[in-house]
């Protein structure tokens, strides 16, 4: 009887410390979110999307960001204003009008790199990735903030 | 006659001059980045931790002296995904309220700093930095390197996550992040 209770907790414990560990290892190993197999939330143009976080910012963020970082997947549609690379060897393609003084950038990955590197000044494109943060002036800066989407690849 | 012809060229001259100076979009003299590259890190005997963000913008005026940043917040990469979620997290940096950091601040040396001349320089400086709702007097020290129509950043600084209100109470993230972080800034701005 004695040896069955044993056994028992034995067999309990036992379980309790694989699910604790596995329970362990799926957050430590959890993976990024894959932005580019996951559905487009928003479809936007490069000008909408700027003159939405223009005209309200408040309610961008509200609609744009998520808490935990995981914000809207987006597709923006814009014109080539400029492809350069940033520090880390990603291209950063600038969708804005000629024009106009602020547009959205948008910073590619090691996986799609090469697909920014044939884009050309003043071609349509449309790009998907995740938002990072919104248009704005800043006074300090005295000049505009982009709107910065990353994670991206070209759509069409 | 003949000299007022001259002088008739002249005045076409200076004419001519004026006219394509204010044709051509003038040239505010300030250095511009759009892509610095700000990381930190953070070491405790349980976990080193470490993020980095490319798309951080910055301009330093030459005349004046002053530095500004703006940091978007969510563009820190982690190496692990559930880190990411917890720096993002109300509990931490609030990045949804809170989408971008400012340093706004001027070159307490600006004299012993030659923007015109090709060299590495010391550069000193004093500003204010702000994170979540809390602003912050600091100063730091850093270099920059001249080099024809570009100059580059280099800048080491520590941010007590306390001064900002960034703290864990309890649970693994307060056992797991050191108190105060080491950031390091790689800018390299071109003349607008």
């Amino acid at each position: 009887m004695k040896r069955k209770i044993l056994k028992w907790t034995l067999l309990v414990f036992i379980l309790g410390a694989i699910a604790a560990v596995s329970i362990f290892l799926y957050y430590w190993y959890m993976p990024h979110r894959d932005i580019q197999s996951l559905p487009v939330d928003i479809e936007i143009t490069s000008e909408d999307l700027v003159s939405e976080y223009l005209s309200d910012p408040a309610a961008a963020n509200q609609k744009y960001l998520q808490e935990e970082g995981d914000s809207k997947i987006i597709a923006v549609t814009g014109n080539v204003f400029s492809v350069e690379k940033d520090m880390n060897n990603q291209y950063v393609v600038y969708l804005k009008e000629p024009e106009s003084e602020v547009g959205v950038r948008c910073t590619f990955m090691t996986s799609t790199n090469e697909n920014a590197a044939s884009l050309k000044t003043g071609q349509d494109v449309t790009i998907k990735g995740v938002i990072r943060s919104g248009a704005e002036y800043d006074e300090d800066l005295d000049l505009y903030e982009d709107a910065i989407i990353e994670k991206c690849d070209i759509l069409k | 006659m003949k000299k007022r012809m001259k002088n008739a060229g002249i005045y076409f001259a200076i004419l001519a001059a004026i006219v394509l100076t204010s044709l051509s979009a003038p040239p505010s003299g300030k250095y511009v980045t759009k892509s610095a590259h700000i990381s930190f890190f953070s070491h405790t005997d349980i976990e080193d931790i470490s993020a980095n963000n490319y798309a951080v913008i910055g301009t330093i005026d030459p005349a004046s002296g002053d530095v500004s940043f703006s940091v978007p917040m969510q563009s820190f990469e982690f190496e692990k995904a559930l880190m990411q979620k917890h720096y993002n997290s109300p509990d931490f940096m609030d990045t949804k309220v809170y989408p971008k950091s400012k340093f706004k601040g001027t070159i307490t040396n600006l004299s012993e700093i030659n923007f015109d001349k090709d060299g590495t320089y010391h550069a000193k400086l004093e500003g204010e930095m702000t994170i979540k709702d809390v602003t912050k007097k600091v100063t730091e020290a850093g270099t920059i390197t001249v080099q024809g129509n570009s100059i580059t950043v280099d800048a080491k600084t520590v941010i007590v996550l306390a001064d900002y209100h960034v703290a864990f109470e309890k649970g693994k993230p307060s056992t797991n992040i050191a108190k105060s972080v080491e950031v390091t800034v790689k800018a390299k701005y071109v003349i607008e």
